[in-house]
């Protein structure tokens, strides 16, 4: 852990260092903001960075996501975790208990996408809640029950592996659940809410980021604040977040660790992680032009895992249909989330994600049409990656690999 | 978590340097190394011999066994475990060579997958119907499930053999020894009559080629079957505690040190190119590494072999045992075991300019 904690922020500086001719080449300003070695910011010797709440939420998410697969939870029980009203006792960890955040009222809940779209965020919002209604009172009460074509229960992988437990589809909730809340909440905060103008710059924002006026008693401008709070979304729950090593929740920073690991994509965690510093040094030098030109980076990278993994699940799962069921169930489940969390992406440069609301429930209804994984067919699967990949500057084949 | 550092010290090059670097294994002799000739050595040399070692094994295990079911006794209980241990060991050889009709029928997992379920186990035969080939029966067949047969069933043998008054538990005993047998005797035949071709003229550097698959099965055997199975696990490197009662053979409790051991011979013979440790030097890795100018990197990992072999040679003979009196001695086993690791999956696969074609499984 520690190697690599050195490595994040060591190569960031070496391969700019060792580079920087080639980068040069391609700033379209011509500025003298240096990003720093690591995300650290400091006002007067003291750190002006700060995104607890994001961290807070990470938390609860897991918390929640754990929940899920204890079958003695009733609906009620998971439905106060989700939507956790400060004071209750519903985490394990008395932080969380005492916190006013909740998941519930971040999700689908950006600026740009759903602050006139109350509609589908309510509908989003739905279906996080029926996938816990749905755990609770068609999957648990199966638990013990073996799994088979359109009756819930559980079923075991090959090699003595892991029990998954699945709806009559062959879904697994608690999967759907986790990997959805990388795109609604996570994904969703980062690229469509805290890196958008319609937050950095509002209301007076940048005039008193210019004249260096604090956010009431608090060491930061606002404009630095909600930056810092795209940053938490992704590296909160690090030991040190100021240098990631990635791997340290289940959401967006694991999955992040997960596309590095594929040598077709080396190199996207530095990118994103050296965006996130410049952009955070662009603030603090006034530079908003040069800014927005991480922004835009940080949304297509972070857009870029959320499909890779979407199409890394689907052909995981083609692979292993037929001889493990049990784990094909697993690995198509993690891509019924990713495929979920499509809809929270952003296409640099546009007010759009790279697939809509629709065009998403197209996808899952393909995968869950009849006996849903029971009898999806590998043409569907193929099909459904290569629409995805066709929206990115990778093939199937390069995200399916490794 | 361990892979990171490799990606991020790789990324280093790549990111500062890419335009230079293209040829992917840094390795600028040409391959020329005669991988048909590899092929067919391990192939009739250690392949399909350990095969027909293990059948043998297995059929004097059928007959054993179904001298001790006819007539449970002590002297026919003993005579079966002494048989059970020597298959095991035979086992232990075959178990790399996930390849072909092995890796069609999901071979080892019908084999060696551990722990055992006994709660399935136990189901199973007070069910006396089952299907030993699924895939949720995986953690209840194979050697581990004979293990808890032959010496986990009940506390003390006169209990176990009373256990066997029940024909329920000699089925189940049969049935186990049975699919072991038949399964065997399917990947033996396939190597024989038709895997055998396959095997030593499918060697082009491709991503499906059976040198390049072989290679990938090989190391990922050393990684998981090897270092983690049998020594990560239960020492706790995956876990927050150490998890003892994940070793091998666990029932017996008087072997898994040996059968690591042997493997661990077995992977260096592999290597090599020999049929066993007194043979000669054959077509292997070994040469392959030579031909390719890196006797540097063909040293090192016989050294690191023999420096792991070393760190399990001082272990109690039961790993379990181990585990509970001194986890340290075993964590370093697990230590150098890593490095044998390290060597393969990124020095002899950059050399040989192979790419990995595996993921560590999910955690969740």
């Amino acid at each position: 852990m520690k190697k690599i904690a050195l490595g994040l922020a060591a190569l960031a500086t070496l391969a700019i260092t060792s580079c920087s001719s080639d980068d040069d080449n391609n700033q379209v300003f011509t500025t003298n903001v240096k990003a720093p070695d690591t995300y650290t910011f400091e006002r007067d010797g003291s750190s002006t960075v700060s995104f607890g709440g994001q961290t807070t939420r990470i938390q609860m998410a897991q918390e929640i996501v754990s929940g899920l697969k204890d079958p003695s939870n009733t609906e009620a029980v998971l439905d106060n975790m989700f939507a956790h009203v400060q004071g209750d006792n519903d985490f394990t960890d008395a932080n969380l208990n005492a916190s006013n955040k909740n998941v519930r009222s971040k999700i689908a809940a950006s600026t740009d996408f759903y602050a006139a779209n109350t509609t589908d965020a309510n509908s989003i919002k739905a279906t996080f809640d029926f996938f816990i209604e749905d755990q609770v009172n068609t999957v648990f009460p199966n638990w013990l029950t073996p799994a088979s074509a359109g009756v819930a229960g559980q079923i075991q992988q090959a090699g003595g592996g892991a029990i998954r437990y699945v709806n009559g589809k062959g879904l697994e909730y608690n999967q759907a659940f986790a990997k959805g809340v990388i795109g609604a909440l996570m994904m969703d905060q980062i690229l469509n809410n805290y890196l958008s103008l319609s937050v950095l710059d509002e209301a007076d924002n940048r005039a008193n980021n210019d004249a260096g006026v604090l956010d009431g008693t608090n060491n930061y401008t606002t404009m630095e604040h909600k930056w810092d709070e795209a940053y938490g979304y992704l590296y909160g729950n690090e030991v040190n977040p100021a240098v990631p090593v990635l791997g340290a929740d289940s959401f967006l920073n694991e999955y992040l660790s997960r596309v590095e690991e594929d040598p077709d994509f080396e190199g996207i965690a530095l990118d994103i992680y050296n965006a996130f510093k410049l952009g955070r040094a662009a603030i603090v030098a006034k530079e908003y032009g040069l800014r927005d030109v991480q922004a835009q980076v940080i949304r297509g990278k972070i857009s870029q895992i959320v499909a890779v993994r979407a199409i890394y699940y689907l052909q995981q799962g083609k692979a292993s249909l037929g001889t493990d069921m049990a784990s094909a169930f697993h690995a198509l489940s993690e891509a019924y989330g990713f495929i979920y969390s499509l809809q929270f992406t952003r296409k640099p440069g546009t007010n759009d994600p790279y697939f809509t609301k629709d065009e998403v429930q197209q996808f899952l209804d393909q995968l869950m049409v009849g006996n849903g994984f029971w009898d999806v067919s590998d043409a569907t699967l193929d099909a459904i990656s290569n629409t995805i990949a066709a929206e990115f500057y990778f093939t199937a084949a390069q995200a399916g690999s490794l | 978590m361990k892979k990171l550092v490799y990606v991020f010290a790789i990324m280093l090059f790549i990111v500062a340097c890419s335009k230079s670097d293209d040829t992917g294994g840094g390795n600028t002799n040409p391959d020329n190394y005669n991988r048909t000739a590899m092929q067919t050595n391990l192939a009739d040399n250690i392949i399909i011999p350990r095969l027909q070692n293990l059948k043998f094994g297995l059929e004097t295990l059928v007959d054993v066994g179904n001298t001790f079911t006819a007539l449970p006794n002590q002297a026919n209980l003993d005579n079966l475990r002494a048989i059970y241990v020597s298959t095991y060991k035979d086992w232990q050889l075959v178990e790399p060579f996930n390849i072909g009709q092995a890796e069609v029928m999901q071979y080892s997992f019908k084999m060696n997958v551990y722990p055992t379920n006994t709660a399935d186990i136990e189901a199973n035969i007070a069910n006396g119907t089952y299907d030993l080939s699924a895939v949720g029966n995986n953690d209840a067949v194979g050697f581990p499930a004979l293990d808890y047969m032959l010496h986990g069933v009940a506390a003390t043998d006169i209990d176990i053999l009373n256990k066997y008054a029940d024909a329920n538990y000699k089925t189940y005993l049969t049935d186990l020894i049975a699919q072991m047998n038949s399964l065997t005797q399917t990947v033996l035949t396939d190597w024989t009559t038709n895997y055998r071709s396959v095997f030593i003229n499918s060697t082009s550097n491709t991503v499906s080629s059976a040198v390049n698959k072989f290679i990938n099965d090989y190391i990922f055997y050393f990684e998981k079957a090897l270092r983690a199975n049998k020594f990560g696990i239960p020492g706790g490197v995956f876990s927050t505690t150490p998890l003892a009662d994940k070793a091998e053979a666990i029932y017996n409790g008087t072997i898994s040190r040996d059968l690591a051991i042997i493997a661990l011979d077995n992977v260096q013979n592999i290597f090599n190119g020999k049929a066993t440790s007194t043979s000669p030097v054959g077509e292997g890795f070994n040469k392959y590494l030579i031909e390719l100018d890196r006797q540097d990197l063909a040293t090192l990992i016989n050294n690191r072999i023999d420096a792991a072999r070393q760190k399990i040679q001082i272990l109690d003979a039961d790993l379990k045992t181990q585990v509970e009196t001194d986890n340290t001695k075993m964590t370093e086993a697990y230590d150098a075991l890593q490095l044998v690791v390290v060597s393969f999956k990124v020095d002899m696969l950059q050399a040989f300019n192979v790419s990995v074609d595996y993921v560590d499984a999910d955690g969740d």
